[in-house]
């Protein structure tokens, strides 16, 4: 079941100060600017909020932003199943 | 001799508010930013305590957004927000934002204890909510140098950057520091200044512990002060040299004159004559202060019995009956004791002062004690003839420091 999709877009937004805009679905996290310093902040963000673990290298920044979205929602669903 | 050191840019963040302007407006208007605060040290805490506080006066994350056209959030601690903010406006008024500083430009800012705030938040998961884990920036966010590595960052220095920490000295110790830096010719530009941001739940109740707060307010040199107030913020000047700033058509400020450094080795708390009369000789000697007619004395002055009738004695000790024609004044009764960034702030408010041919009143004055005999500036803004400033910082561990700056 997705649907936190905003949510997540708006944490990512909050964590790494890039502008919503251009949080590019399609987009390599790389190609959006997100580094690796940016990421474990969103990371840690996510974890708080969902109450989920994230693998430290759950992520690469070669990923595009729409399958680290598909990720971190398959584990808020398994969370709640 | 030595090329003239100049300050070209102020910078300040307080309870008296946001910018060096509105720093010196309410200081020489007699406002006054103490006030009580609740600190709710959430869930895992004590019930929540009122404490008269000096806390930030205004949105300074905000006006950093404004000031640098991006997001900040939550990625800095306060206390290098402040830090950020006021280098931000030191440097826009000595006309150096726009290009990258570069490599001679060095960036020296002190503070007491680093990112309190954030340690806080992060030992209240860790042993409060029993979190595995904490912020993984919680390191950068807290480390001492956080805001120098901010500041050049920010504005490409990439000369000579650090930090300096010698509790509520912190500040001044950077300001000379700097200073240093360009006399030695180790850079051309030098960011100095400081910042705190202590004003936590935990943090308050640890200066309580040392039995030196007023349960009240701050009252510099009066009878019946009882202790200092914590307050929070931050200061910065430019410092550069004198053909630096003449090719950039940069307005001098002030001159630099010296600074005295010193330490009691004695006691951590009390302080000593002879320490804190070594660092002002040191500062007030070679530039000639011992001498003037009218020097504006800044004093450390932070309303505790011990501190203010040793720096009265010091001062007496120092200047003799010439300290009768020496005003002076105690701006930790308007901001509190911004600690790490004290010194820096008392000097950016003392150099407009100078400017201005105003002294800023003390504020919560009762009456005299004859141990503080000196000529406080009391009631409202007087003023004065002075064409030399002395900034004087006394810090627990007995660490001294005194500036000196004469009027452009």
């Amino acid at each position: 079941m997705a649907g936190h999709e905003d949510e997540l877009i708006e944490i990512i937004a909050e964590e790494s100060l890039i502008d919503r805009a251009k949080l590019d679905p399609a987009a390599k996290l790389e190609d959006i600017g997100l580094d690796s310093v940016d990421l474990v902040s969103v990371i840690f963000a996510i974890e708080e909020k969902y109450g989920v673990e994230i693998a430290e290298d759950a992520f690469s920044r070669e990923d595009t932003l729409a399958k680290v979205l598909a990720k971190i929602e398959a584990l808020i669903d398994a969370k709640g199943a | 001799m030595a090329e003239t050191i100049v300050v070209t840019g102020l910078g300040a963040v307080s309870a008296l508010g946001l910018g060096a302007a509105e720093n010196w407006r309410a200081a020489r208007a007699g406002e006054g930013g103490i006030a009580p605060h609740l600190f709710e040290p959430g869930p895992h805490g004590p019930a929540p305590v009122t404490t008269p506080a000096a806390l930030v006066k205004g949105d300074a994350v905000a006006a950093l957004e404004t000031a640098l056209g991006r997001r900040i959030g939550g990625s800095l601690d306060p206390f290098a927000i402040y830090a950020l903010l006021a280098a931000h406006e030191a440097l826009a008024q000595a006309g150096l934002l726009g290009a990258p500083l570069g490599s001679r430009a060095a960036v020296v800012m002190g503070n007491g204890i680093g990112g309190l705030q954030t340690l806080e938040k992060a030992y209240e998961r860790f042993f409060g909510l029993k979190a595995t884990k904490v912020h993984p920036l919680t390191v950068p966010r807290v480390m001492v140098s956080a805001p120098v590595s901010a500041i050049a960052m920010e504005f490409g220095a990439t000369g000579p950057v650090f930090a300096t920490s010698s509790a509520c000295a912190s500040s001044g110790h950077a300001v000379a520091q700097g200073a240093a830096l360009i006399a030695a010719g180790l850079a051309d530009i030098a960011v100095v200044g400081g910042s705190e941001a202590m004003a936590s739940p935990a943090g308050m109740r640890s200066w309580e512990g040392l039995q030196a707060m007023s349960p009240t307010t701050c009252r510099p040199f009066s009878s019946g002060r009882d202790g200092m107030i914590i307050g929070e913020g931050g200061a910065a000047l430019v410092l550069e040299r004198q053909s630096s700033a003449r090719a950039r058509g940069a307005p001098a400020l002030a001159t630099w004159a010296g600074a005295g450094l010193s330490s009691d080795a004695f006691h951590w708390t009390q302080p000593s004559l002879e320490g804190t009369m070594a660092a002002m000789r040191q500062a007030c000697e070679p530039a000639g202060l011992l001498e003037a007619r009218e020097v504006l004395i800044s004093s450390h002055g932070t309303g505790t019995p011990l501190n203010d009738k040793n720096e009265a004695a010091a001062l007496r000790g120092l200047f003799g009956a010439r300290a009768d024609a020496h005003p002076v004044i105690a701006t930790k009764s308007a901001h509190g004791h911004v600690i790490g960034g004290s010194a820096a702030l008392q000097a950016v408010i003392a150099l407009m002062a100078l400017a201005a041919g105003e002294a800023p009143p003390i504020l919560n004055y009762l009456g005299a004690d004859p141990e503080c005999d000196l000529d406080l500036v009391l009631g409202q803004a007087r003023p004065i003839g002075a064409t030399s400033l002395l900034v004087n910082a006394f810090a627990f561990g007995g660490l001294n420091v005194s500036l000196a700056f004469v009027k452009a």
